[in-house]
């Protein structure tokens, strides 16, 4: 039985079922910036999160039966299909960063971090854009559940499901995540710039 | 300061900044077009549904005209009016039914309520009474006229 307040998404996802336009534009505003933003975060390019936030609503249109109200809300399954999108748009750059191949305080290495990607500025503010560059640098799967966990403000329960991991393993990663993310921003802190929150 | 105070102020900048940040605008159209097509392109066709009903109708007018048709449980006496009925009441236009071709004449009783049904006056004390009338029908089985017999 999904919780109370899921039922009038699960109302719209049923109309859209049905062939409802209205129904899928619905579900669509309340997600899109949602998983633009994720997939934003997560390629460090509009363009690419522009194209990963289309991809991911395609899918959902066509396989609307995919989603599963006992394991979360939508926007958590939307995140995971736009996880899987980046990923694979960006396989190139993680393949080398399989957690299982890397040690617990592994950094991702910088010819890695958005090196093949129209890297502008992303962010109008020049603090956030350094966090949010900061962010892009950590290890993928550090990143992923920092990214999900505080920005994207799904559960610990959610984001596991999206990375396929359990719990325990999630909090394990915000922690290391977050603690890299501290060395991070304390070096740009004492340098009082961007380009050593990104050296 | 602390680091996780630190972390805790940076994610909080980097969530207000994102909030100024939306899915690009042209993206609902196109997905909105893409969905329409797409269910378009599922829903089955119907062209076949129009002949269908134009056969489904043609077999029930045919059925309707040459198949067999019971009779009403009346009993037709069109050679021998009643002597002393009084004239007929038209029920349909006068013209019209002069130029009906082969009606009859019907004797049948019924309950007296029946009689508002043509409009004729019924007294509510006698709805219930049976009452003897002979109804001029025509070939299609319509009634035209009607008159009481005592």
């Amino acid at each position: 039985m999904p919780p109370a307040n899921l039922e009038p998404e699960l109302a719209l996802l049923a109309r859209m079922k049905r062939g409802d336009e209205a129904a899928f534009v619905a579900l669509y505003r309340r997600h899109k910036d949602a998983v633009y933003r994720f997939a934003l975060l997560y390629s460090g390019s509009p363009a690419v999160a522009a194209d990963v936030t289309q991809d991911t609503f395609v899918h959902f249109m066509g396989h609307p039966n995919g989603y599963d109200p006992t394991r979360g809300a939508i926007g958590a399954w939307l995140c995971g299909i736009a996880r899987n999108l980046a990923r694979k748009h960006f396989q190139h750059r993680e393949d080398a960063t399989d957690p299982a191949q890397l040690h617990d305080d592994a950094l991702l290495d910088e010819s890695q971090v958005e090196a093949h990607t129209p890297l502008d500025r992303v962010l109008r503010d020049e603090a956030a854009e350094a966090v949010r560059a900061a962010v892009a640098a950590l290890a993928p799967h550090y990143r992923d559940v920092l990214v999900l966990c505080e920005l994207s403000e799904l559960s610990y329960a959610e984001a596991a499901q999206v990375c396929g991991i359990d719990i325990g393993t999630v909090r394990s990663r915000l922690h290391r995540a977050r603690a890299q993310l501290a060395t991070r921003l304390a070096g740009y802190h004492a340098a009082g710039g961007k380009e050593a929150a990104l050296s | 300061m602390n680091p996780d105070r630190i972390v805790d102020l940076a994610l909080s900048d980097l969530r207000g900044a994102l909030l100024e940040v939306n899915a690009p605008a042209a993206l609902e159209g196109a997905l909105a077009a893409r969905f329409r097509r797409q269910h378009r392109a599922a829903r089955p066709s119907l062209w076949w549904m129009p002949p269908l009903a134009l056969l489904a109708t043609a077999a029930v007018v045919s059925w309707m005209i040459r198949g067999p048709h019971t009779s009403p449980n009346v009993q037709a006496v069109p050679a021998t009016l009643e002597a002393d009925a009084g004239p007929f009441l038209a029920l349909k236009p006068l013209d019209r039914i002069a130029l009906e071709p082969g009606t009859t004449v019907v004797t049948s009783e019924f309950p007296r309520a029946l009689l508002a049904d043509w409009g004729l006056p019924v007294a509510p004390d006698r709805a219930g009474e049976p009452v003897r009338a002979e109804t001029l029908y025509s070939a299609e089985g319509e009634a035209l006229a009607i008159r009481l017999v005592n």
